[in-house]
Formats: structure tokens, sequence, C-alpha cells
């Protein structure tokens, strides 16, 4: 990471670090909405970071995105940041000035028909109803469109992840002018998938580093047998088995922070292996922290239930290294160890 | 965060993809080997000597001892393509990687300007002394021992597991040189010992696989002069220690299996099957990863650091990748495989138990990467 990434990710820690409370987490989770961080993350120029600065952008590039998701993952941040950041990528990219944050996608069953009118319904939109616009991909005749629709004209059915964050279907019925019906290109639906694909890698990895620590830190507070568990081999033996899984996720996740322009094949191998981490790690952590870990209470959960709705989001680990693995089978003419040394 | 994590994006610079092909073109004529990835599978003196004469062992090495002034990159660079390439390297690796490395950091002027040229030139060839018969993961207990006599030291005892003591010329080997205190590493010396002295025996080993890679040495007042010794005497566990980066964080730590997931993937190529894909895509991630790790631990050497917990952290990642190939392979493979594949996959197998004990056991590492976390 350059020293312009490394400040991004100290400012935006000590904000998250002085905001995202366990106590703000609960109270997410159970509905309020936290409006004014969303406002100082605002501020910050946060939410629209990457973005081009000619079309509302708050300027940098995608690798300083993913520095900053990799903080809001760590802190568990309870708010539509990477799927706004999403949108603005998107937006940017298209060319088309920057509609009002917080920004989801919304994809699933839509279509346009010939009167223009935007028809359907998409399922297990994250932070659906907390969206100011909604960015609808939809099917018009042979083409992929994508439609800035005002989040208050939807109909919204509330559903939550496993983390308890918004997981909503919304539901759409309105005439779209065709100047909000924005093509979309092949290339363009998967560099959706992919990004997506790559700021989960990197909240993961957040994540998992945060939940290392604190299962470090409980270890040598706990006390059982006269000692900290910390003194127990077995114990140690299970958290070096859990650094080594956060190293290798920690590596996979700041290739893509250091590589401009993104890859499908890293953001592959960093979906890929990170999910797999997660669920390994999770396991190690709850079985270090006991029954209190096991708790809505305590903040462990937070980051473990991130970790397991992460690790399905924009493809599970199956379906990446699926995708891997294709890619690398059908180029029967390059050696895989060519291949290999050929992604650096 | 934690002590010894440190594995910060690191890029082979573009230049070596010059030496890349030197390297592969150097392998594809001298190809006459059944490829094996396993750093230990294959010893031939005359591969390792023309190896040597392209200027590719002790790369790094300063001119003035025979060495290339290269890079910790490069030097990686070539390493990987030995392995990639299964070729038979371990009559100079070890003298490459780590004793070399060693005389240059502690030995005297007159060591450096008589030993290293040799090893650069792919003459002569080291082993490792640590191991003996009651020591194992807990080095500090060795018994083997010598006393100081005149011009020197006579050396008694015996050392086991020694790989290749059988083909090589040197061993360095690690000896009490005063007798056990409270202070449990002090007192220790490392010794150059020309496996030829008079007095010293070595008897073969058979590992399980029904090959004589590894022995067991004896000593029998055998005489070391003092230009022999390794450093200052009472040194050596300080010395030992500082191998250990070198010793556990390079390719031959996550490539053992290679060959493997190679014969795997041209089985399958025509006409995989879901599940098949999806393991290949699986061990390729992680194998991706592993070696960007490991690349990250190459630029730390060479910034001059000494990353032994890094090191020791994927070591153990890259042993249990290389003991979890096989076994998910031999599930996934086509009714009917190739001669090459059956048998790089029962290699593999036969040798996988050597992967988690060599250069540190699985257990010995996870100590260490416990002790980086401050849990000890
Ligand atoms: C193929 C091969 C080549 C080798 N080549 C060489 C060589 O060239 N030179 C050389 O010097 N040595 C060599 N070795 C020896 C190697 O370094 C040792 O095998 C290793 O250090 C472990 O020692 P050990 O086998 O005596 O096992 P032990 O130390 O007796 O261990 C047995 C088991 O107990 C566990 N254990 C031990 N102590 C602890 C502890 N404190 N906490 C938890 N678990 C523990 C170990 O992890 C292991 O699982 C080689 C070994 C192999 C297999």
């Amino acid at each position: 990471m350059n020293e312009q990434q490394q400040l991004m990710a100290s400012v935006t820690r000590r904000i998250l670090s002085d905001h995202c409370s366990t106590e703000l987490l609960d109270q997410a989770e159970q509905g309020q909405y936290p409006e004014a961080l969303w406002t100082l993350l605002e501020e910050q120029g946060l939410t629209t970071l990457g973005g081009f600065e000619a079309l509302g952008g708050g300027g940098g590039d995608f690798c300083d995105v993913l520095v900053v998701l990799r903080e809001a993952g760590r802190y568990a941040l309870p708010l539509p940041l990477a799927e706004t950041l999403l949108g603005v990528s998107v937006l940017s990219a298209l060319g088309v000035a920057l509609s009002d944050g917080p920004l989801v996608m919304a994809s699933g069953q839509f279509s346009l028909d010939a009167d223009q009118r935007l028809v359907g319904r998409g399922a297990r939109i994250r932070f659906g109803r907390d969206a100011k616009t909604l960015l609808v991909v939809a099917e018009r005749d042979d083409q992929t469109v994508l439609c800035p629709v005002l989040a208050s004209q939807v109909e919204i059915e509330p559903g939550v992840n496993l983390a308890g964050e918004p997981s909503d279907a919304v539901v759409i019925d309105q005439k779209i002018e065709t100047s909000n019906q924005i093509v979309l290109s092949g290339e363009g639906l998967q560099a959706i998938e992919m990004r997506g694909a790559a700021m989960r890698s990197v909240m993961m990895a957040g994540a998992l580093e945060e939940a290392l620590s604190l299962t470090v830190g409980y270890a040598l507070e706990r006390s059982q047998f006269g000692k900290p568990i910390a003194k127990f081999q077995a114990v140690q033996q299970q958290l070096a088995v859990f650094a080594t899984q956060v190293a290798a996720s920690t590596r996979a996740a700041e290739t893509l922070m250091v590589t401009q322009p993104l890859n499908l094949m890293d953001v592959a191998i960093a979906k890929a292996r990170i999910g797999e981490a997660a669920g390994l790690s999770a396991e190690i952590a709850h079985q270090v922290h006991g029954a209190i870990g096991y708790t809505k209470d305590h903040r462990l959960n937070h980051l473990t239930r991130r970790l397991w709705s992460w690790r399905d989001e924009f493809g599970h680990e199956g379906y990446w290294q699926e995708h891997l693995g294709r890619e690398l089978l059908a180029d029967t003419k390059t050696e895989l160890w060519q291949q290999i040394t050929a992604m650096g | 965060m934690f002590q010894g994590m440190n594995f910060a994006p690191a890029q082979l610079p573009p230049e070596l993809a010059r030496v890349r092909e030197e390297v592969r073109d150097f392998l594809n004529q001298e190809k006459d080997w059944v490829p094996n990835s396993d750093f230990n599978a294959g010893a031939c003196p005359d591969f390792s000597k023309r190896f040597a004469a392209k200027g590719w062992i002790g790369m790094t090495w300063p001119k003035a001892y025979g060495g290339g002034e290269r890079s910790f990159l490069e030097r990686y660079v070539v390493t990987e393509e030995l392995l990639a390439a299964g070729a038979p390297v371990g009559c100079h690796w070890i003298a490459d990687r780590q004793s070399g490395p060693l005389l240059l950091r502690f030995g005297t002027e007159a060591q450096k300007a008589q030993f290293l040229p040799e090893i650069a030139a792919g003459n002569h060839f080291y082993s490792i002394g640590m191991s003996e018969p009651d020591t194992g993961s807990d080095l500090a207990s060795i018994r083997t021992s010598a006393v100081a006599v005149e011009g020197g030291w006579k050396l008694n005892g015996s050392k086991i597991w020694t790989s290749n003591a059988h083909l090589n010329h040197y061993l360095v080997a690690l000896v009490r040189t005063s007798p056990p205190s409270e202070q449990r590493h002090a007192g220790m010396s490392q010794f150059i010992v020309p496996l030829q002295a008079e007095g010293v025996t070595i008897r073969g080993i058979e590992n399980l696989a029904g090959e004589q890679d590894f022995n067991q040495i004896f000593f029998d007042d055998v005489f070391i002069p003092d230009d022999h010794v390794v450093g200052e005497p009472g040194n050596g566990w300080a010395q030992v220690m500082s191998e250990l980066a070198y010793e556990r964080s390079g390719p031959e730590r996550f490539l053992s299996a290679f060959r493997v997931l190679v014969e795997f993937g041209k089985s399958i190529a025509p006409n995989p099957t879901e599940a098949q894909t999806r393991l290949y895509g699986q061990m390729v991630a992680h194998l991706v990863v592993l070696r960007r790790m490991s690349i990250s631990i190459a630029s730390l050497l060479e910034a001059g650091e000494m990353p032994d917990n890094e090191a020791a952290l994927i070591k153990d990642l890259g042993n249990n990748y290389e003991r979890w190939v096989p076994e998910m392979i031999r599930l996934q493979q086509p009714d009917e495989v190739s001669e090459g594949f059956a048998q790089a996959l029962n290699d593999c197998v036969l040798h996988a138990p050597s992967f988690t004990l060599r250069g540190g056991t699985r257990e010995i590492l996870r100590g260490m990467i416990a002790r980086g976390l401050g849990l000890r």
C-alpha cells in the first residue's frame, strides 16, 4: 500500500473505531439506521470514493476503495458503504453523474417493456431499504440496462442476512425515462460482479484480522485451571492455525489493493481463498471464546456472522474455484506453471 | 498487527522474466529425469555441476567468493523454476540455501575464501547436522560434543536423519563445546565436518518408500581443526537460529506436490467434471497465494531482515497444502490415469509424512507462530 492509502486506512479506522461500538451494531441490527455515522462518512468524502470528480465523485481509484472497505470489514460497519461505492464505480465507469447516496445495486428479475415500464422483483438486495437510489439491472429486449430509481418509489419487503444486515426484496413497477436507461455491456456486468467479489474479499480480510485480535486478546484474559487459556498448547496451536489463515487472507486481499486495473483471476483467487479461511477461522474463534462468544451480546458474532454471509455473497468459494479451474483448464496450450508465474 | 505476519505485497521485477526464461531453456535441454518437485527427491552431482556453471548457485553472494551479487528475488525465481520442473536439486540445495549464507554471515575471511567458491562452482555439497538419536525438536538437547585439543577439537557422538550425507562433502554440525549448564542455549558451536575425515562413519537409513536419502553419522575422535569452526565457539545456537528464515521460507515448502497437480490437470483437461474443476481451481488459488507470500518473504530477506516467524508461518501453511493436495486429488482422479500420474501420486503419498517433519515439525512451527501472537 502506498502512503496515501495508509493514511486513508488510518483515517477510516479512527472514525470507525470511535463510532462502531457493539452498541451501535446491536442497534443497527434492531433497525436503527446509524444516520449520523453515514453523514460523517459523507463529510469525509468516503461515500463517493473512486468516482470521477467531474461526475460528482470523490476521486481516488478502486484500490483506494478496497483499502477503505477492509476497515469497514474490520469494524463490521453496519452501513451500505460497499454497496454505495460499488454503485459509484459502476456509474463512473459508465460516465454517468452520481445519484444521491446511499446507492444500492439491485438485480433480480427486472425487465423493461415496450412502454418503458420497469417491472419486476429482486431478492436479497443488501441494504435495499436504506438506499436513496437503487441502480436496477434490467433486461430490455436483448440488452441489459441500468436504471437509477428513487428508492422512495419502490416497494420493499424486508429481510436480513445471517449477519442481521438488511437483505430485502425490492418490487418495482414504474415508468423509466429513456435517458435513465443506460446500456450495460457483458463486460460491464462482469465488472460489477468482479468488483463486488473484490469488496467482499477485503471486507472478510479485515473482519478476519479483527477476529484474530479479539480471540488472542480473549485467550490471554480468560483463565481456567489457574492460568490464562493462552498458555495451553492446544489453544496456542489452534490460534496459530487461525493466524496462518489470516496471513493468507491478508496477502490475497492486499494483492487487490495494489493491482490496477483489477483482474478477474486475482479476484477469483481472493474470494475463493479468503472465503475458505473465513469458515475455518470463525470456527476457531468461537472454539477459543467458549460460550461467551456464542452470545448475541459479545462482539465476536458481529464479525463471524458477517464472515459467514460475505463468503456467500458475490459468489461463494465453489463458484470462484470453478471459474478459476475452468479458465486454467481451457487454455491447454499453456502449462500450469506458466499460468501461475504469469499471475505474479 | 502481530509479530511474524508481515507479508506486504512484493512484485518480482519484470526484468527477472529474462532469468526465468534462461532457467527454463536450460532445464528443457537437461530434462532426462522423472520430474518430482520434492527438493529431497532427486540428487545428481553432474546436474548440479552444470547448473552451477550457469552462475545459479550462490547467486546472491559477493563475486569475490564466487557469487553473482544478484538479488534474493532473482534467486527465488531460479529456485522455483527448478522445483516446478521437478529437477534433481538434492545435491546443491542445502549448500546454496543455508550453509553458504551461514558461512557468509559468520565465517572468517579465510573460510569464505576457501569454502564458498567451491559451493558456487558446484564442487562441494553440504548436509545439515542438527538432529541426533535423542534430539529432534528439542535441538538444545544435543549430546554430540567436542573437546579442545592442540590446534582444534576432538569430536564424538552421532547425527541422524542427515539427508544426502552419503553423497555430500561437508556437514555443518551443531555440537556441544562446553557441558550443559543452566543456560540451555550456551556452549554450542558449529563445525564444518569433512564427511571423508578419519573417524566419520556414515550408515544409510532406508525411508518408508524404500530409498536411502538420509543417514546416521558417527563421529569417533574426529579431529576438527580450529579453522573449521564457524564463527565464535559458543555462538552455535544463535547461528543455527539464523539459518531458519532461509531454511523455511522458500518455495520447497509448498511445491513438493506440484507435479501431482500438473498431472491431475493434464488428465482432467479434456473433459473435467464440475467437482474436478473446482478442486483444481481451489488448489491453484492456494498455491498462488502461498507463492505470493513466499515472494513477500524473499523481499524481506533482500532488505536484510530475518523474518523467522513469517518463515515458520508459511512453512506450516505450505506443508499442510502439500499434504492435502495428494489426498484430494486421490479422490477426484479419473478412472484411467497415465503412468506418470500414478507414479507422481504414489510418490507423493509415500513422501508426504516427511513434509510436516523435516525442517521443523508442524507443532514446533505453530509454537513459533503462537509466540509471535504473544501467547507464550
Ligand atoms: C526426510 C527427512 C529429512 C531430514 N533431514 C535432516 C537433515 O538433513 N539434518 C537434520 O539435522 N535433520 C533432518 N531431519 C530431521 C528433522 O529435523 C526432525 O525429524 C525434526 O526436527 C523432528 O524431530 P524428530 O523426528 O526427532 O521428532 P520429535 O521431536 O521426537 O517429535 C515427535 C513428535 O512430537 C512432537 N513434539 C515434539 N516436541 C513437541 C513440543 N514441544 N510440543 C508439541 N509437540 C512436540 C513433534 O511435533 C512430532 O509430532 C530430517 C527429517 C526427515 C523426515
